[in-house]
């Protein structure tokens, strides 16, 4: 399915190399096709913009741990849609459904949360 | 205080009082406090990713059948075909104006203010003046904005859009000598209506006509504005990648 998403990935580039260092970013650099669901413990939750972030550590296959950067929208978005800067926290178990970067580095764009008693955080209003 | 001074001052208020009635009983009789608030653009409301979820409509100002003449259907072709990758600093306008991103009407009896949170702000003058001489304005990422109230409708004139814009990594492929009007009246408590229509000598047709609607933002009674103090973003190999978290 093209998704609003990965429309606005494709129109992403017009005439510029990325020209700021203090700015938002377009989807393009996760793959929507590959989405992949996580599950981990919280080492940090970055309440920030232009994107606020989740630090979640997962056991890998062999069961050494790895840690994920995963890419949220901007503490603004995410207020409107009922998250707090507590919402999560360091310790916390986490599922978390992703877009994953295409460069094959740990790290995604989440686009669903689910604490360890099975509740969704706040996707929409 | 003497007589003399206290009337020569009762004068001056009395004067600027009845010099700004003129002007403020257009807005009052449209109810500005109703304009308050925060919107957004119908359909468009992100999920917490920070972009509007599957299903959401595609933005009206990325329309492929908008009435592009030869250069403009080129750019648009150009636009969408580009692999590259960039920033953006907010929306710009008119991609705020049908964006993702929520914003606030401040009506005064002066000008209009549009603003959103990524801190884009439209100075809309509604005090009577045009658009400075051709000599005196040139092309900006808002444009030049000037107003008026026809009845309940407010009327937007925009001038000297910088194109390509800086500030958003999508956007029409117009020329600066596009020109905006928008029409904007509210529909009831929860909605606004617009009416853009933008006419462009190098890459439109005819006029290009887009019918937006805005809508509360749900979830908040307040703009929130915040620095980009976390940009974790940065290029690798021709693509945007996560670096890792200050430590």
């Amino acid at each position: 399915m093209t998704t609003n998403r990965t429309r606005l990935a494709r129109a992403s580039g017009l005439l510029f190399v990325p020209f700021a260092a203090l700015a938002h970013h377009s989807p393009s650099m996760f793959d929507g096709s590959k989405q992949m669901t996580l599950t981990g413990t919280v080492r940090e939750f970055q309440w920030s913009n232009p994107h606020s972030y989740i630090q979640l550590v997962v056991k890998g296959a062999d069961g050494t741990e790895q840690e994920w950067s995963l890419e949220m929208g901007a503490n603004a978005y995410l207020y409107n849609l009922g998250w707090r800067p507590s919402t999560v926290k360091p310790g916390d178990t986490l599922t978390v459904k992703v877009d994953p970067l295409r460069n094959g580095t740990r790290g995604g764009l989440v686009i669903e949360a689910v604490t360890a008693d099975g509740k969704t955080l706040g996707r929409r209003p | 205080m003497s007589l003399r001074l206290s009337m020569a001052r009762f004068a001056l208020v009395s004067s600027v009082v009845v010099l700004n009635a003129g002007v403020w009983s257009s807005v009052s009789a449209q109810d500005s406090g109703a304009w308050q608030g925060v919107w957004i653009a119908d359909g468009l409301t992100p999920d917490i990713s920070g972009f509007p979820p599957p299903g959401s409509r595609w933005y009206k100002l990325l329309d492929p059948q908008a009435p592009w003449n030869e250069e403009g259907r080129k750019r648009f072709e150009a636009m969408m075909r580009s692999g590259s990758d960039r920033k953006a600093n907010g929306w710009g306008f008119p991609m705020m104006m049908d964006g993702a991103a929520p914003f606030e009407i401040l009506v005064t009896p002066h000008k209009t203010l549009v603003i959103n949170i990524y801190r884009d702000v439209r100075h809309i003058y509604t005090d009577g003046r045009a658009h400075p001489a051709d000599d005196e304005r040139w092309p900006t990422t808002w444009g030049d904005s000037v107003g008026r109230w026809d009845g309940d409708t407010l009327v937007v004139d925009t001038v000297s859009v910088r194109n390509p814009p800086l500030y958003f990594f999508s956007a029409p492929p117009l020329s600066e000598q596009a020109h905006y009007i928008e029409r904007l009246r509210k529909n009831g408590p929860d909605r606004i209506d617009s009416v853009m229509t933008i006419e462009d000598p190098v890459t439109l047709a005819k006029p290009w006509v887009l019918n937006l609607t805005y809508v509360r933002a749900e979830g908040t009674d307040r703009l929130l504005n915040d620095d980009y103090a976390n940009d974790r973003s940065e290029v690798e190999a021709g693509l945007f990648t996560i670096v890792p978290p200050k430590r």
